[in-house]
């Protein structure tokens, strides 16, 4: 090979390489226009999604007349001390809650020491295989005050809880229940048409805004009861809470 | 020698890893977004309105952070986004562990308190720090095979 013809290939292998590196660098620029551009038209349909399921939510929503405290709770009693009851008819630990101190709530309310607030919240309808057990029984539950019926209908209810993760109560079994509890036919209706369902979603978010996140949550007089060690309260626990709050 | 050649098939295995971490917990999370939504807010790090945006978009940023990755495509620079996503939900998890809240991290699942004890803080930071090493591998070495990359690269 002469000196030019070696010159000639050198050359043609700069050139080459600098054509590589070329193509490198606008491939890298683009790919990662591309990604930014993926991740940002992710975050905006995020966004979109949550924004259209709210207004869907807010269009449909009926509140119950008889709803106190902004609409999202059902008050038993007219004592002084205010407890507040977040509770999921799905949740096992609100249902031992409710077994547990159903009869110190129940003798409270009637000596007039307290006014019990229930709100119905569905923080758990994953775990009825998409059927939202927990939203159609807060509904539900919405129905059964306006029937003038809640605590009895709360009480079988949690009677009858179905197990995590099944299917929960069918619309019909729920129907059956109320009318057990002397329910009727507006009953009936309610939870078939999802009258409430809205609603369920409405109290779960007021539950969330006010910084709870786990049910039962018991609120005494404004502040969040916690049993030993940050666990669920006893009914001891809420009596000794009643009685420093009165 | 022999590393130059078994580099790109490790970062391949870090990669298809990483994208399906990223895919199932974004995947998980994507069919409830009010539920992802409290799981971000019982961090009690932001106000719920905050919290809630948050949470909808989050699932479905890992779905895209996990298809790029799944495809390599811009491998150093998703796997960079990768790590950086990582470093936050360790840094909320180590601030959840430190103000004691009794808190599920909602990582691959529902998230929202647990009962006393049942935390599990440090599996679960352990596992944020592995896949943060599969990013690791990632960010030094992004040749990977059957990549967008390489074939835009015009290898092979």
């Amino acid at each position: 090979m002469s000196k030019s013809q070696r010159d000639r290939a050198a050359a043609k292998r700069i050139v080459e390489q600098q054509k590589a590196a070329e193509r490198r660098r606008r491939v890298t620029i683009w790919t990662s226009v591309a990604v930014v551009g993926v991740l940002v038209i992710a975050g905006l349909i995020g966004w979109g999604v949550l924004s259209k399921q709210e207004s869907s939510d807010a269009g449909k929503l009926t509140t119950p007349s008889v709803a106190v405290d902004e609409g999202t709770a059902f008050a038993f009693g007219t004592g002084k001390v205010t407890i507040d009851l977040y509770e999921d008819f799905m949740c096992p630990i609100c249902n031992e809650f409710e077994t547990s101190a159903a009869d110190t709530i129940d003798s409270l309310i009637t000596a007039n020491t307290v006014t019990v607030r229930y709100h119905p919240v569905s923080i758990l309808d994953r775990a009825s295989n998409g059927t939202e057990y927990s939203t159609r029984a807060a509904g539900a539950g919405a129905a059964a005050a306006e029937g003038g019926k809640f605590r009895e209908f709360h009480k079988v209810l949690y009677a009858n809880q179905p197990e995590e993760n099944s299917d929960g109560l069918t619309d019909a079994k729920i129907i059956e229940l109320g009318k057990s509890v002397g329910l009727g036919d507006d009953f009936a209706t309610a939870v078939n048409d999802k009258t409430y369902d809205s609603w369920a979603t409405k109290v779960t978010e007021t539950f969330s805004a006010r910084g709870y996140t786990g049910t039962p949550t018991v609120v005494v007089n404004g502040k969040q009861l916690q049993g030993a060690s940050g666990g669920v309260p006893t009914a001891a626990d809420l009596s000794a809470a009643v009685t420093s709050a009165g | 020698m022999q590393w130059d050649k078994a580099w790109p098939w490790i970062s391949t295995v870090a990669r298809l890893g990483l994208a399906a971490v990223f895919l199932i917990s974004g995947g998980l999370k994507v069919g409830d977004l009010a539920e992802s939504g409290r799981a971000v807010n019982a961090y009690k790090l932001m106000d719920y309105d905050t919290a809630k945006v948050v949470g909808a978009v989050q699932p479905f940023l890992e779905i895209a952070v996990g298809l790029l990755l799944l495809i390599g495509l811009a491998v150093r620079l998703s796997a960079a986004i990768s790590a950086l996503l990582l470093v936050v939900f360790i840094a909320g998890i180590i601030s959840a562990w430190a103000r004691g809240l009794q808190i599920d991290c909602g990582c691959f699942s529902k998230g929202g308190a647990v009962a006393g004890g049942d935390t599990t803080y440090g599996l679960d930071i352990a596992r944020d720090v592995g896949f943060l090493l599969l990013a690791g591998v990632l960010l030094v070495k992004p040749r990977t095979r059957f990549s967008m990359d390489g074939l835009l690269m015009g290898e092979r």
